[in-house]
Formats: C-alpha cells, sequence, structure tokens
C-alpha cells in the first residue's frame, strides 16, 4: 500500500465516507475532517509507518499535503536506519 | 424568583437504557450489580460493580469518538433522551440563555488508564493526542451543550458524589434568579477502570461480594451491610422556567421545588449529621414547603455501616416525628453508587416514582440494621403512593451534603 493509500483508507474509516471520493487534491475540509481529526489521523499514520513526526505543525489542507508530510518523514527514517 | 420546572429526563446505568426503563427496573428490584470485567486482562478478585455490560447507543459519527472518554459518551446518551423529551432542538429560540450544567467525580478515567497503559507497558513515548480533550471533567458539558447548541453559561461541578446534585441544584438557583431560561442539568461517570477500582478497593469501603448472589452485594441499611458498589451512569433532567416552559408550551413533568447544599467540615471521609442535615434544612426553606409535604426520600445510602447511619440520625434530626410516616429507599442496592452520576440517576428516579405514585424499594433488605429505624421500604416497591414532594439525598467525600425537592406540578 502507498502512503496516499494508507491516508484515503484511515480516512474514508474515520470519517465514514466513501474511498473513492479521496483524491490526492481533495481537500481535507470538504471531507468534514477538521483540525482535531488531522491530528488523530497523523498520530495512526505515525504507527502505521513506525515514524514520529517529533513536534512539526505543517498546515495540511489536501490529502496530498498529508501523503507528502508522511512520506518526508518516512524518507528520514529509512536514510537514519541506513 | 422564577419557578423552576422538569420538561425532560433521561438515564442509562447498569439498569439499562432510558429513564423509563432505569425506573422499571429500579422498582422491580432488578438488579444490574455483577462481577466487575476490567480491561487489559486485569481482575480484581471478588469484586463487584454496577457496570454496563450491554452495547451503547451508537449516537456519535466514528470521527468523533476519539473526541468521548466513556463519561462523556454516557452524558451524552443521558442529555439527548433529556432534551428530545422537552421537544428543544437546535431551531428553538433563546438557545443563548440556554446552558449545561453538569457533573463528574473523577473524569475521563479511561481515558487517562489508556494513556497510561501507552506509556508504562507499550513503552510507547506518546499517547494520543486528543486524550487531554476527552479526558478533561469538562468535557461532557461542552460536548452537550455544542451537540444541543446552548450558548449559555455551562459548568462543571466536580465534588465526589454530589457533583451531579450540585449540577442540578446551581442550575436551579440560576434559573430562579433569572440567569438562565434553560439549563441542561445532570452527570455522568464511567470509573470501572483497574487502577481507579484498585484505590476504592484500598480504602476498605466496597462491598464485599455475596458468593451466591452477587446481584445483592449491595445491601443499605441492613445488618450485614459491608460496603459500596461502584457503579457507571448518565443522567440529566431539562430544567427550564416555568415561564420558558409554558411560553412554548411544554409537557410539564414535575417542579424543582428546592435545594440545599452544605458541608460537614469537621472530616474528609466520616460523615456528620448536623451537615447532612443543613443541606435537608436548606433545600426545604427553598421550597417553602413544610417538613410533612415530603412523602418520599431517594436516601443516600451507599451502604456503608457509617453512612447510612448517619442519614438514619439526619433524616430523624430534621424531620423529627414526620420521620416515622416518610418512605425512604436507596436504589443503589440495584444500580450501585454512580459517584459524579449518582444523584442526577437518584433524582430521574425520584421524579419517576411521584409521577407514577410507586415508591421503590431498598431492594435485598431482608434483615434491617435495628439501629436503622427507620421505614426503608424494604424489599418490594409500592404501588398507589400518592405523594406531593419528594427529596433526594447525596453525600460525599470531603463532606459535602445536598439535597433536592421535586413537587406536583400544580400551575
Amino acid at each position: 500500500m502507498t502512503t496516499f493509500d494508507t491516508t484515503a483508507k484511515l480516512l474514508a474509516e474515520r470519517l465514514e465516507v466513501d474511498i473513492d471520493v479521496i483524491q490526492p487534491e481533495t481537500k481535507l475540509e470538504s471531507l468534514g475532517a477538521d483540525s482535531l481529526t488531522i491530528m488523530e489521523l497523523i498520530f495512526d499514520l505515525e504507527e502505521e509507518f513506525k515514524i514520529s513526526l517529533g513536534d512539526e505543525r505543517p498546515n495540511l489542507v489536501t490529502v496530498q499535503d498529508i501523503v507528502n508530510h508522511i512520506d518526508k518523514y518516512i524518507k528520514l527514517a529509512a536514510e537514519q536506519h541506513a | 424568583m422564577e419557578r423552576v420546572v422538569i420538561t425532560g429526563l433521561g438515564a442509562i446505568s447498569a439498569l439499562g437504557i432510558g429513564a423509563d426503563k432505569n425506573f422499571e427496573q429500579a422498582y422491580s428490584g432488578k438488579s444490574g450489580i455483577d462481577y466487575l470485567k476490567l480491561s487489559f486482562n486485569r481482575k480484581i478478585e471478588n469484586c463487584v460493580a454496577a457496570q454496563i455490560n450491554f452495547q451503547l447507543p451508537e449516537l456519535l459519527k466514528r470521527a468523533e469518538l476519539s473526541l468521548f472518554d466513556r463519561f462523556a459518551m454516557l452524558g451524552w446518551i443521558a442529555a439527548n433522551e433529556a432534551v428530545r423529551q422537552s421537544g428543544i432542538t437546535q431551531e428553538s429560540a433563546f438557545l443563548d440563555s440556554s446552558g449545561v450544567f453538569w457533573g463528574t467525580g473523577v473524569g475521563g478515567a479511561q481515558t487517562l488508564e489508556n494513556a497510561y497503559a501507552d506509556l508504562f507497558i507499550e513503552g510507547k513515548s506518546q499517547v494520543r493526542p486528543l486524550s487531554i480533550i476527552a479526558c478533561m471533567n469538562n468535557s461532557p458539558a461542552a460536548q452537550i451543550a455544542m451537540k444541543c447548541g446552548f450558548g449559555g453559561t455551562v459548568n462543571t461541578y466536580s465534588s465526589a458524589c454530589v457533583s451531579s446534585a450540585q449540577a442540578i441544584g446551581e442550575a436551579y438557583r440560576h434559573i430562579r434568579h433569572g440567569y438562565a431560561r434553560r439549563i441542561l442539568a445532570g452527570g455522568s461517570e464511567a470509573l470501572l477502570t483497574f487502577g481507579i477500582v484498585t484505590a476504592w478497593e484500598s480504602m476498605r469501603v466496597l462491598a464485599k461480594a455475596d458468593p451466591a448472589h452477587p446481584e445483592q452485594s449491595c445491601q443499605p441499611f441492613a445488618a450485614n451491610r459491608s460496603g459500596l458498589v461502584l457503579g457507571e451512569a448518565g443522567a440529566a433532567v431539562m430544567l427550564e422556567s416555568l415561564s420558558s416552559a409554558q411560553q412554548r408550551g411544554a409537557t410539564i413533568l414535575a417542579e424543582l421545588a428546592g435545594y440545599g447544599s452544605s458541608n460537614d467540615a469537621t472530616h474528609m471521609t466520616n460523615p456528620n449529621p448536623a451537615g447532612q442535615a443543613r443541606a435537608m434544612e436548606m433545600a426545604l426553606s427553598s421550597s417553602g414547603l413544610a417538613r410533612s409535604d415530603i412523602g418520599y426520600i431517594n436516601a443516600h445510602g451507599a451502604g456503608t455501616p457509617a453512612g447510612d447511619l448517619t442519614e438514619t440520625d439526619s433524616i430523624k434530626r430534621v424531620f423529627g416525628y414526620h420521620a416515622n410516616n416518610l418512605m425512604i429507599s436507596s436504589t443503589k442496592a440495584v444500580h450501585g453508587h454512580a459517584l459524579g452520576a449518582a444523584a442526577a440517576l437518584e433524582f430521574v428516579l425520584t421524579v419517576q416514582a411521584l409521577r407514577s405514585s410507586s415508591i421503590p424499594p431498598t431492594a435485598f433488605l431482608a434483615e434491617p440494621d435495628p439501629m436503622c429505624d427507620l421505614d426503608y421500604v424494604a424489599l418490594q416497591g409500592r404501588s398507589n403512593q400518592h405523594i406531593t414532594a419528594a427529596m433526594s439525598n447525596s453525600f460525599a467525600f470531603g463532606g459535602s451534603n445536598a439535597a433536592l425537592i421535586v413537587k406536583e406540578f400544580n400551575g
């Protein structure tokens, strides 16, 4: 599963929306996700990918923003591991 | 000053879902108490509790679940029932002068326990990000206010076992003095976690399990009573000024006629009859009723040796000879002691007793303590008992006492 697939799956489950409506450019607000929902989602993604995002507080507007944010830390973790 | 009326009731406890179901079970002496089941594969030997072991109504969206500790869920279930019965909606007028007054003793125990388990057992370095929002004591009040659109005063009271009596009583004062038109008042508690129950157990105040009949382990006013049985619950009343209820043509269930509050100021745990009497006297005084107008008292009656004796004494002090005419019962025998929710749950049952002329019993009171020598409505409920007013008592660790009086609404 790609980061996008995992993100879309968790968003669909949490927000009870059809996974097919979730596209990279979809705005989180349009899915009914507020700042607290996104905090929870990020936490679940950290556990899923076994990464820690630390105290960074980026402005996440679209689904792709989350994917980029997570991918950055997956890459960082891989580099550290290597 | 405004009169205060009740236009909605809500309850969930080990007795079931809904105010009516709770009253039916209490009236018929059916107990919700059984051996405690805990998370994390933990066990406390011979520990009984009034635990909600059935599926909760699904009132929340999945995205909301992480915002709600169990005590807030129980709160919203009860509050939703009360507000629906009242007929008030998000489209109703005067939402900005409508508030929520809520009580809880412990707050979000399960969220906190889960966080500690993550840190201390799982060795994680962080906990779920909404843990604070979920476990803070004012979480149910805030969630209820948001869901109802009530933009007036929203207060939370945390005074152990009188928390929700103070919430209802202070709401009564708030409406009487014109600070709000309506207040959804009540309390909720969900403290049956390994840590919290173990802490209670350590105080040596919990009832010993009756091995033959675990459901009968809580025996208020009985000679062989051995302590209280913890429970979880949510309960709520929709309170309104009489003018508010009449303007919108609401069905008025009863009148909240009096409230008294005091503190023993003597000891953290030992009850004091003078302190308890002060709360009852204050409630009577604010109601304008005579002692003889009270026909029933839903006692605090937690089932502790000292507590039940002291309450018997304090009732005699306040009511004098009329104490012998009173019907008194402790419904904790069946729904346990739901701490911050206890007073609201018992007040809901008291309102229903008044409305149905049916007095719930002190279940399982086969052998009364000779020192507890009033009429505790032992074993069986009594029907066709018309009463004009009833009192609900609640007393707490920390010395807090509260009494609420409900009376028939006669226009």
